[in-house]
């Protein structure tokens, strides 16, 4: 291509150049780019598959044997198996506000803002990313356990619906990471963005039910999004799916006014803290690129 | 731009020699700015800036670290918002039309931005998907590219492991994949070794003058600025304070200059540059720490015995006596008040080389 073509004809250009499609296109780009980022560093990425399977094994190693008699857990494997799902799903997901900082340092951060591609798109990018490695490391984490023997009640669909949900939330934590990128620029501050995995993940019914919390934690749970994330795989894992329940061929809505289902838990509270947890994030993501970009 | 293969210029200017963006000839400024102002909480870094650049012109500012030109060219490239002021490239608003601006220009930062963890391939590969290149020219414009920054065989290896001066002809080709008719260059010199150097010039000077190529570079090099700039903006504390092609500038300084190296304490300084003011024909003299004193003259032959004269009857010794046709460090000396000193980074590797 010559410089003649490039610049004598802005205009087709240009109308390739915006548009969501366009986004999505850039994104995928920058997506592929971020996976090879992970590729190639093995070493950075195994600790996502073995903290969470050495927690799977300790915890279930010490208190599977009474789980029935403490808190009737007859199944403490299945239990903490969405446990070790979202803590690696974190895990690898508050990588990416790690790797913005370290782009920003180098200055690449600068030449990908040089670019003609959206700014929207260097943030769907990340997070495309971080949803695709929660899969491969939820994957992971799930055949371990299967392997283990932990079951899957909800059979193979139940574990697709678990990888999509392991997917959503990598995608959703990792708005976190982007956010505190944007907002400081500082490396150590993205690296203690991986602290707030802690409270997201055990302030939730992480070791035991709900119904055996004292009471102080019990009500930081309930407020919790990952509460109803973790329940929900959990269904999945030692119940079954819970379907909506018809009549007629229509779906019934209870008084909250969402579908009713056969057997709690329910995943539909899954989906609706899903959602709420990735608007959240993705918004004080967005918000925090914006003022980077458009401030000074 | 390498030792290895001197003819790099050459052919970075054979493949970009058929990409003349015949027109931006008539399109009016390439860059334009009015009152460009930057401040950064209290730190005023760019002043009121005002810029007409004409398409196909190498145009140069020249400064020394701080003086404001990272800062400029950061807001003409869309990267900072300024405080003040408008500012046009190519034709469109830096502030409302930015991605037009971005898409029009090429530009490598002060340093070269690249991500370790890829291969150059793999770099200028995605920097054209993001620029929008035909698909199907991807592979072929990338390939072609490497080669002319000589980097074919080092293509597939990660970036981590090049050179620092491997990385800056890497971050040339990135601001070269979709043929700009603009180019921003902040500092493009720092940092490489004189053969790179003297690649790039010539690179430079063959798309400007064949392919009508607009430039805005940045330098603390007044070399540099001299055999490459069509016109040179000299910047201190974020303002112009002197402009024009390279022989206006030098004319604006006397013809000859004498330097001499008088002995003793700044007093002594004041007393020789007093004495030497007065003389026929001296136009002016200043004194600096390293330079000694520099007595501009139209007319060095006549001049020179006189200051020997002068000196002997202020009772000043002086141990060095130079007589020099000016040059553009004494426009930048009489413009700015200092020396140029350029933080010398030549031959060291960029940060982020060697990981």
């Amino acid at each position: 291509m010559s410089a003649a073509q490039a610049s004598g004809e802005p205009q087709t250009s240009a109308s390739r150049d915006s548009g969501p499609l366009r986004v999505l296109t850039d994104a995928r780009y920058l997506a592929m780019r971020a996976i090879r980022e992970s590729l190639r560093q093995p070493g950075v990425e195994i600790t996502n598959i073995f903290i969470p399977l050495f927690f799977l094994a300790v915890s279930t190693g010490a208190i599977a044997n009474f789980s029935e008699r403490g808190f009737g857990v007859d199944n403490y494997l299945a239990f903490q198996l969405p446990v070790a799902v979202l803590q690696a799903v974190a895990g690898s997901s508050s990588a990416s506000g790690i790797a913005i900082v370290l782009d920003m340092e180098r200055g690449y951060f600068d030449k990908l803002l040089l670019t003609p591609a959206s700014r929207w798109s260097l943030i769907i990018g990340r997070v495309w990313a971080d949803a695709v490695r929660a899969i491969f490391f939820a994957s992971i984490m799930l055949i371990a356990a299967l392997v283990a023997g932990s079951g899957m009640a909800a059979g193979v669909g139940g574990a697709i619906l678990i990888l999509v949900i392991a997917g959503l939330f990598g995608g959703a934590y990792s708005g976190i990471g982007i956010f505190i990128a944007m907002r400081t620029g500082n490396a150590q501050a993205a690296q203690a963005g991986f602290l707030l995995f802690f409270p997201l993940l055990f302030m939730a019914p992480a070791f035991a039910p709900l119904a055996v919390f004292d009471d102080w934690l019990r009500i930081i749970a309930t407020i919790n999004p990952v509460t109803y994330i973790m329940e929900g795989m959990r269904g999945l894992v030692m119940e079954g799916y819970a379907w909506p329940v018809t009549e007629g061929g229509q779906i019934l809505f209870g008084d909250d006014g969402l579908p009713q289902t056969k057997d709690p838990p329910a995943l539909h509270w899954a989906f609706v803290s899903l959602a709420g947890f990735s608007v959240f994030t993705l918004t004080i993501a967005a918000l925090a690129l914006r003022a980077r970009t458009r401030a000074d | 731009m390498s030792q290895r293969s001197p003819t790099v210029a050459e052919r970075l200017f054979e493949q970009l020699a058929a990409s003349a963006p015949q027109h931006e000839r008539d399109a009016g400024l390439a860059i334009e700015a009015q009152g460009l102002v930057k401040h950064f909480g209290d730190i005023h870094a760019v002043n009121g800036i005002d810029l007409r650049v004409r398409p196909g012109q190498v145009f140069g500012f020249l400064g020394q670290n701080g003086s404001g030109k990272s800062t400029t060219v950061r807001m003409l490239t869309t990267l900072l918002r300024p405080t003040a002021g408008e500012a046009s490239v190519a034709g469109f608003n830096v502030l409302t039309q930015d991605r037009q601006v971005r898409r029009a220009v090429g530009v490598a930062l002060q340093d070269a931005g690249l991500d370790i963890l890829q291969t150059g391939r793999e770099l200028l590969r995605l920097q054209s998907r993001l620029y929008n290149v035909p698909r199907g020219q991807i592979e072929d414009r990338v390939a072609h590219l490497l080669d002319v920054v000589d980097l074919t065989e080092d293509a597939d290896r990660r970036i981590g492991g090049y050179s620092g001066g491997m990385q800056r002809r890497l971050d040339l080709a990135s601001a070269l994949v979709h043929s700009p008719s603009i180019i921003f260059l902040d500092e493009p010199t720092t940092g490489l070794d004189p053969v790179s150097r003297q690649n790039l010039w010539e690179y430079i000077q063959r798309l400007n003058r064949e392919d009508r190529v607009t430039f805005f570079l940045t330098t603390q090099y007044l070399e540099e600025a001299d055999q490459l700039c069509d016109e040179i903006a000299i910047l201190d504390a974020g303002e112009i304070v002197q402009q024009g092609t390279p022989d206006e500038l030098k004319a604006t300084v006397s013809a000859d200059v004498i330097y001499v190296q008088v002995e003793g304490d700044e007093r002594a300084q004041q007393q020789a540059v007093s004495a030497l003011l007065p003389l026929p024909n001296v136009e002016d003299a200043q004194w600096d720490f390293n330079e000694g004193i520099a007595v501009y003259t139209k007319s060095g032959h006549d001049t020179l015995p006189r200051v020997v004269r002068s000196l002997d009857d202020e009772g000043l010794p002086f141990s060095g006596l130079r007589l020099a046709r000016a040059t553009l460090d004494d426009v930048f000396f009489k413009a700015t008040g200092h020396r140029i000193e350029p933080g010398e980074q030549a031959g060291q590797p960029t940060p982020g080389a060697g990981a």
